[in-house]
């Protein structure tokens, strides 16, 4: 970060004496002290340099405006970086400390988010479907509409936080925001496929709601996060990578490509968030720990529902017919593939589950001393 | 088109870099990725580096040093001519034949690298990286 310094903006001075003679009442008869002009508290006259994608947080992060506190002294709106008065009211905050929300990576996340959002509208080539043989079309439309019914609890989740966060995390308030724009969309496009191309939404029976309801209750933040961007959002991103796989058009593989990207985003927050929290506190790595060894026995549960894993297992084997020969194994094989990316993630964000996931690997042939050898 | 050369790539960044237009939906993508080509006579790696909205450099590397990058695409070299004749059959890679499939499958192409973190920005970025390599469609017809 290069700073420059104005000399013109520098100059806190009286502006030639022209601020003394200021009214000191308003209109209305209240007292008017004209601080903001005359001499905030505050650090004046750094200039970002703009950069050639434009002005981005990480440009405005210079000097005091880019120190985030450990431990933020305020419990209000009040933007991080003014002249704060003492007096702010309690917003009701209970995530005070940084390490209960942050994450290193989250301000480049956040802009990564701006620049990519996407248009299920507008960016999808939907006049581009064709009809496709009854069971694709059936197995397509039930993996949208389980998809569909687990997308907004990763916009109901930090929904459900943001507004207990300190204000002075801005920037993975900001990042969280992002998000629920993102799940918005992905419930969004998996709808619309399904109802897109003379299907329509197929089998809701519960079963995913046990998982959900899991997210939702998680007792802290940050154990939410770990049920949630790690557990949860690791998983849908390797079925949206999946879902790229066994598209059957062009359609479908632009909808997975895209959502896959927003997915990723949203785990890489995850898995960074966790990692800063257990740097910061390694107290909390039991707590997560606890979360995980639950979250993973329901998620366990969850991939027993037999409506989205048939409708991909069809969808893997080209068809009804070969869903038992190549469909079954395959999903087998992809299975394997999630659990591997989760527990390598798990150890990246310095929590290791190798030795004590509820995963079933011994089910898949998965040995925990060699699953992550390269 | 001899795939396994520095030149064929460069050839790809420059058909991107020229499109800005066409990348500017996707949004930025900062990433390093890194291709290998097995092959008898000697593997081939290149390193291509996407920066904003262009490709800022292309390398040729060894085998060791494709894998510094975020991530890599280790397969043979049979496995990613397939790949770019289907990108040329059809104008942009499909069914099976696309980056992500071909990754997720695993059986001729894999994903690797060392850092969950970087291996996870062949997700992040995917649909860019694909665009790149869909690329060689273009970049052949105007070769003739
Ligand atoms: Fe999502
Ligand atoms: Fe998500």
């Amino acid at each position: 970060m290069t700073l420059t310094q104005d000399q013109t903006l520098t100059d806190r001075g009286d502006g030639d004496g022209r601020y003394d003679k200021l009214p000191t009442v308003s209109p209305l008869g209240d007292a008017l002290d004209w601080k903001w002009l005359k001499g905030a508290n505050t650090e004046w006259g750094v200039r970002p340099k703009i950069g050639p994608r434009g002005l981005t947080m990480l440009d405005i992060a210079t000097g005091s405006y880019g120190v985030v506190p450990d431990n933020p002294t305020h419990r209000s709106m009040a933007p991080r970086g003014a002249d704060i008065d003492p007096d702010t009211p309690d917003m009701g905050y209970i995530l005070n400390k940084k390490s209960d929300v942050w994450a290193d990576n989250v301000v480049e996340l956040y802009e990564e988010a701006v620049a990519r959002q996407w248009s299920a509208t507008r960016d999808i080539p939907w006049g581009e479907l064709r009809e496709l043989p009854s069971d694709i079309e059936h197995a397509m439309c039930q993996v949208c509409t389980t998809l569909t019914e687990v997308e907004m609890i990763a916009a109901d989740l930090p929904a459900k936080w943001m507004w207990r966060m300190n204000h002075d995390f801005l920037e993975a308030k900001m990042f969280l925001c992002t998000q629920i724009m993102d799940e918005a969309r992905h419930a969004e496009v998996f709808r619309k496929r399904a109802l897109a191309n003379g299907g329509g939404l197929l089998m809701s029976r519960g079963q995913s709601e046990g998982l959900l309801r899991t997210i939702i209750e998680a007792k802290s933040y940050t154990q939410a996060t770990a049920l949630m961007h790690l557990l949860g959002e690791g998983f849908i991103l390797d079925i949206f990578r999946m879902g790229e796989l066994i598209s059957p058009s062009p359609v479908e593989k632009r909808m997975f490509r895209m959502a896959m990207q927003d997915e990723a985003r949203h785990v890489a927050y995850g898995t960074m968030h966790i990692r800063y929290a257990v740097e910061q506190d390694p107290d909390v790595a039991e707590e997560i720990h606890e979360a995980l060894d639950h979250g993973e026995a329901v998620l366990t549960a969850f991939g027993t529902n037999q409506d989205f894993g048939t409708a991909l297992a069809v969808l893997l084997g080209g068809g009804v017919e070969h869903v038992e020969t190549k469909g079954f194994a395959l999903q087998a094989d992809m299975q394997r593939k999630q659990f591997t990316s989760y527990l390598a993630r798990c150890e990246r964000a310095g929590i290791s589950r190798l030795h004590r996931t509820k995963l079933p690997l011994e089910l898949l042939g998965l040995d925990p001393n060699t699953i992550l050898a390269n | 088109m001899n795939i396994a050369t520095k030149a064929f790539f460069v050839a790809l960044a420059n058909e991107l870099n020229a499109h800005p237009e066409q990348f500017k939906v996707h949004g930025e993508a900062d990433m390093v990725a890194a291709l290998v080509m097995r092959k008898a006579d000697g593997d081939f790696a290149v390193r291509v580096a996407f920066e904003g909205l262009r490709v800022e450099d292309i390398k040729e590397t060894s085998v060791a040093e494709a894998a510094a990058a975020d991530y890599y695409l280790d397969g043979p070299l049979a496995a990613w001519q397939a790949m770019f004749d289907d990108i040329l059959a059809n104008g942009s890679a499909s069914g099976r034949l696309t980056i992500n499939s071909l990754a997720l499958l695993g059986t001729d192409i894999r994903l690797r690298g060392d850092d969950p973190m970087g291996v996870d920005k062949f997700s992040r970025f995917n649909q860019t990286l694909q665009e790149y390599l869909d690329g060689a469609a273009r970049v052949a017809v105007a070769a003739g």
